[in-house]
């Protein structure tokens, strides 16, 4: 649970002593015939856009992960840089490592990227890494066994597979019985049906009417907004006052988001925007991930819907955001060591499974967001995408208007330029 | 997140005699399994919808008994063959007893 | 995807061939004690039910699934109640439907949760009480590396 301060604390740093200046709200027209932000749309300067400290939604794993880099913050284990010689031959009981290999516990464990012969009864294993059912007949010893196992970094600096030992998962006699069990494979996995081999399973489409309210009720969120939207604040005013017809006048803007705000030296995405914008102009609070936030963040990207997405990218700062940004799909963090494009670029874990899940690129992936995400009932923007995936790979989750997330989402956007805007999204 | 956003209905409002028509049916409700404990451990109490009810001008047309295993926000999409113009009238039921109604009126030409 | 066998279902015990291979169902005792209760007896019938649901869930959360039955859904012969089981769910009843001739259809579908991969069963009784049942099985994805 948050700490009750937090958000309290928060409404006070959001003071109403510091404004931008409050210029016109106006909105500019491009070259494009695009809108763009106008750089003086009140925003509030001070104080954040979600609760601190930040704590982890309940329900998601209670691990810290201190200990491993997170997007912001350097912190893993040196990488080994010699293999580790053993004593003698491996001791260890196959009938564990059969286990040991298909424990979803343990990051998804092996048979996440791997196809390995009868263990977890072949059901839907991944394909990100090769296939090991034949790898008993490959001709490697133990010690190589064990060490790829406990950091394949020794043998291939590029690896994208976790380093099991290094980082903790798996114990030197865990990884004894791994090797054990690796040993035993000697022929080519036999799959009860096409859809376990992850070579032959149809890759999904998304083909739901996304706009359905009965098909997706994230669609609640359009007239939530449309609700908020005349809903007055502190200040008496509401969004009609300055945007008496949002369905002309914003009829494309979210498509230019996220955007470099001068004034806060960061990448602003449509959630911090309403954050700021709200409580500079009418007063209301909707700190990020709120119903109200996620539901007018829904709503300014609906209005925009068919506008194909298009930064604004001439500035310095803009293009130093997308630089960074760039640099953090390639920063390998948590307990997993993996990094975005790890598991999103076609060239290494992109287009291909993880266990049952396939893994998209990047391009594609923003266009629809925030998402109802079937999986949690409820709605999703992007930033929370990111925590998520952070936290799955065993790394701590930043606040959702922390720095970093800014510059990933600017260059994501970038990477699905051209694609029109369909919002809300609905996703497993 | 309870029945207190209106159910959302989809069928037609016009249809000739002797007609099937499509209905579909949305409901917000968290259909509480009883499974799911909160951060303390503390399990969460079963609720769910577990009646949902169409009637036609008083007739019965199609029912169903929910169970757990009914997602949450639950769809219900069936079929009722009209004959003339009347009320389609739903009931959604929860665990608690309280009941949420609609009605949707349909025009039936010759 | 889905046919009936001739053996017929007795108590305990379906068995039916999907797609090419046939697989005992080994249903827990709640899941064959719901479908002999619903079965009272009666002996099941091959004919036209199609379950339509994904061959894999892309979640356990919210699994679609459509049920059609043939029928000419006639005061004197019409489908009357069809009962839906998840074998390997905490409680395998999912949901049970009630027909009546002015339903004019013996369809309808909803969205479902699935604890794991499993067959669904599906069973209709007709208002003269023949009884027909089918099967189809869903793989469930329970998260990637994480969700």
């Amino acid at each position: 649970m948050q700490p009750m301060k937090g958000p309290i604390a928060v409404l006070r740093r959001l003071s109403v002593a510091a404004f931008a200046v409050a210029g016109a709200c106006g909105m500019v027209t491009d070259s494009n015939g695009a809108e763009r932000v106008k750089t003086s749309a009140p925003i509030a300067i001070e104080g954040d856009a979600s609760p601190r400290p930040w704590t982890r939604y309940p329900g998601w794993t209670t691990r810290n992960f201190s200990g491993f880099n997170s997007l912001a913050s350097t912190a893993s284990p040196p990488v080994a840089l010699q293999p580790r010689k053993l004593d003698g031959p491996i001791v260890g009981d196959p009938a564990i490592g059969r286990q040991l290999v298909a424990d979803r516990r343990r990051g998804g464990s092996c048979l996440a990227c791997h196809i390995m012969g009868t263990a977890g009864n072949a059901d839907l294993p991944g394909n990100v890494g090769p296939d090991l059912s034949e790898i008993g007949n490959a001709g490697r010893d133990d010690e190589w066994l064990f060490n790829y196992v406990f950091d394949p970094r020794v043998y291939n600096p590029e690896t994208i597979m976790p380093p099991w030992g290094t980082h903790g998962v798996f114990n030197d006699s865990e990884i004894g019985h791994i090797v054990a069990f690796l040993k035993t494979l000697k022929e080519p996995a036999r799959f009860a049906s096409a859809l376990d081999d992850p070579r032959k399973r149809p890759t999904p489409e998304e083909k739901r009417d996304n706009l359905d309210p009965l098909v997706n009720p994230g669609m609640w969120a359009v007239e939530k907004a449309q609700e908020l939207w005349k809903t007055p604040g502190p200040n008496g005013s509401s969004c009609v006052s300055c945007h008496a017809n949002p369905e002309a006048e914003l009829k494309t803007w979210a498509a230019s988001m996220p955007y470099w705000e001068p004034r806060l030296h960061k990448v602003l995405g449509v959630e911090e925007f309403v954050t700021r914008h709200a409580k500079a102009t009418t007063g209301q609070v909707f700190l990020m991930q709120s119903d109200e936030n996620t539901a007018l963040a829904v709503y300014l990207r609906y209005l925009a819907n068919g506008t194909p997405i298009h930064l604004d990218q001439t500035s310095a700062e803009a293009r130093e955001a997308y630089s960074r940004g760039m640099a953090l799909t390639t920063r390998k963090i948590g307990q997993l060591n993996v990094s975005c494009a790890d598991c999103h670029s076609p060239d290494k874990g992109g287009l291909k499974w993880v266990r049952g899940q396939w893994l998209g690129q990047l391009r594609g992936q923003l266009d629809h967001f925030p998402t109802w995400r079937t999986s949690q009932q409820s709605v999703w923007d992007i930033r929370k995408r990111f925590q998520w995936c952070n936290v799955a790979i065993g790394a701590d989750d930043l606040p959702p208007d922390a720095k970093e997330y800014g510059d990933l989402e600017f260059y994501l956007a970038a990477q699905n330029d051209g694609l029109k805007l369909n919002v809300p999204g609905i996703r497993h | 997140m309870d029945m207190a956003e209106q159910p959302r209905i989809k069928l037609p409002g016009q249809a000739r005699k002797g007609e099937i028509i499509e209905i579909k049916t949305l409901v917000s409700h968290a259909m509480e399994n009883g499974l799911r404990r909160d951060q303390n451990g503390v399990t969460i109490p079963r609720k769910i919808i577990n009646r949902f009810v169409c009637e036609f001008n008083g007739q019965l047309v199609f029912s169903c008994d929910l169970d757990t295993a009914v997602a949450a926000n639950p769809y219900l999409q069936f079929f009722a063959k009209v004959e003339e113009d009347g009320t389609f009238r739903f009931s959604w039921t929860d665990d608690d007893g309280s009941t949420l109604t609609a009605e949707e009126k349909i025009i039936v030409t010759a | 995807m889905r046919l009936i066998s001739r053996r017929d279902a007795i108590g305990l015990g379906v068995f039916v061939a999907v797609a090419g291979h046939t697989a005992a169902l080994a249903s827990p005792v709640e899941a064959e004690s719901e479908i002999a209760r619903f079965s009272a007896g009666a002996t099941p019938q091959t004919r036209n039910i199609t379950i339509d649901l994904p061959e894999i869930a892309e979640n356990g959360n919210s699994v679609p699934l459509a049920i059609a039955i043939d029928s000419p859904m006639t005061e004197r012969d019409h489908v009357s109640e069809v009962l839906v089981v998840a074998e390997r769910n905490p409680r395998p009843v999912v949901a049970k439907f009630q027909f009546t001739p002015m339903a004019g259809r013996a369809q309808a579908s909803t969205r479902i949760r699935l604890a794991s991969s499993q067959s669904i069963i599906v069973l209709a009784k007709t208002n003269s009480g023949v009884l027909f049942v089918s099967q189809r099985p869903v793989k469930v994805t329970i998260g990637g590396c994480g969700g």
